[in-house]
């Protein structure tokens, strides 16, 4: 990162000498972005064959979590119109 | 964090009085960054939870402040930019700490294996906060107190060597995060079959 401007992106400001609790949202604002997961898997050299197969994994694997989210939230609804009303 | 990264790096100071009405309004104002958006309101609403429970009077902001911008922040009468840094760098097998100025030059370098342990015993938390100690120890006989960290890698000391710091008393003011992360430059070696 010789190129950018330092202490701008990737930090966090330590509230009251509260280090662990900046060091948690340090580690959830990189987790969100996707650092530490990128960083971990360019430990070793990942061939283009799996990588291919992961990322084609890892999109039907988010396409069928957000549809469940959607399904449990519809399910779960408390306040709805009745349905058999008029019966 | 990239598109963070990549609009300070553009046009810092322009996308910065840009920047700061759109803290305000939350939507997209002119810059050019598509994804900022998105990433923004993100960010800002972690930084609206945390102010909301420590909103005691305090304005707290989780970004460091700007080199830019006046902030009244002072420690030990140093601005932000003037602190003392220390790197800390937490490969797989070891951890270094080094104490540098404001201007990188060297004040204090330890690391697991100056404090006296070898081969596989450097690679645990446990001697990082041996050498956090140590480097604390050696900072406050220079005179250091308020200092920014800075760590790279992730290895086993990483947060252990932080902890080690605060333990030989040294006051931390930000960490910052300068994880190499290339895109897609040299290769790593080959995947291990154990």
């Amino acid at each position: 990162m010789a190129r950018h401007l330092r202490f701008i992106a990737r930090t966090v400001m330590v509230q009251d000498g509260n280090v662990d609790t900046a060091y948690k949202n340090l580690n959830r604002m990189l987790t969100q972005d996707g650092i530490i997961d990128a960083v971990k898997r360019r430990r070793y050299f990942e061939k283009p064959c799996r990588e291919r197969r992961r990322k084609n994994f890892e999109n039907c694997r988010r396409i069928y979590h957000m549809e469940m989210a959607r399904k449990i939230a519809f399910v779960s609804r408390t306040n709805r119109e009745d349905p058999w009303l008029g019966c | 964090m990239f598109n963070f990264r990549c609009v300070f790096n553009s046009a810092s100071t322009l996308c910065r009085q840009l920047i700061t009405p759109l803290n305000v309004n939350g939507t997209a104002s002119q810059c050019g960054i598509r994804r900022l958006p998105q990433l923004r309101p993100l960010f800002l609403s972690a930084v609206s939870h945390q102010e909301a429970e420590a909103s005691t009077g305090k304005d707290f902001s989780h970004l460091p402040p700007m080199p830019g911008q006046d902030s009244p922040l002072r420690w030990a009468g140093k601005k932000f930019e003037e602190l003392p840094i220390i790197h800390i760098k937490a490969t797989y097998n070891n951890t270094h700490i080094q104490l540098t100025d404001s201007a990188g030059q060297s004040l204090v370098r330890t690391s697991c294996g100056t404090e006296g342990f070898k081969n596989s015993k450097k690679s645990t938390p446990i001697a990082a906060q041996t050498a956090g100690i140590s480097a604390a120890a050696k900072a406050t006989v220079k005179g250091v107190t308020f200092v920014r960290v800075v760590v790279k890698g992730l290895g086993p000391g990483r947060l252990s060597a932080i902890k080690g710091l605060t333990m030989g008393g040294l006051q931390l003011v930000s960490i910052t995060d300068n994880t190499p992360v290339p895109h897609n430059g040299c290769r790593p070696r080959k995947a291990r079959r154990i």
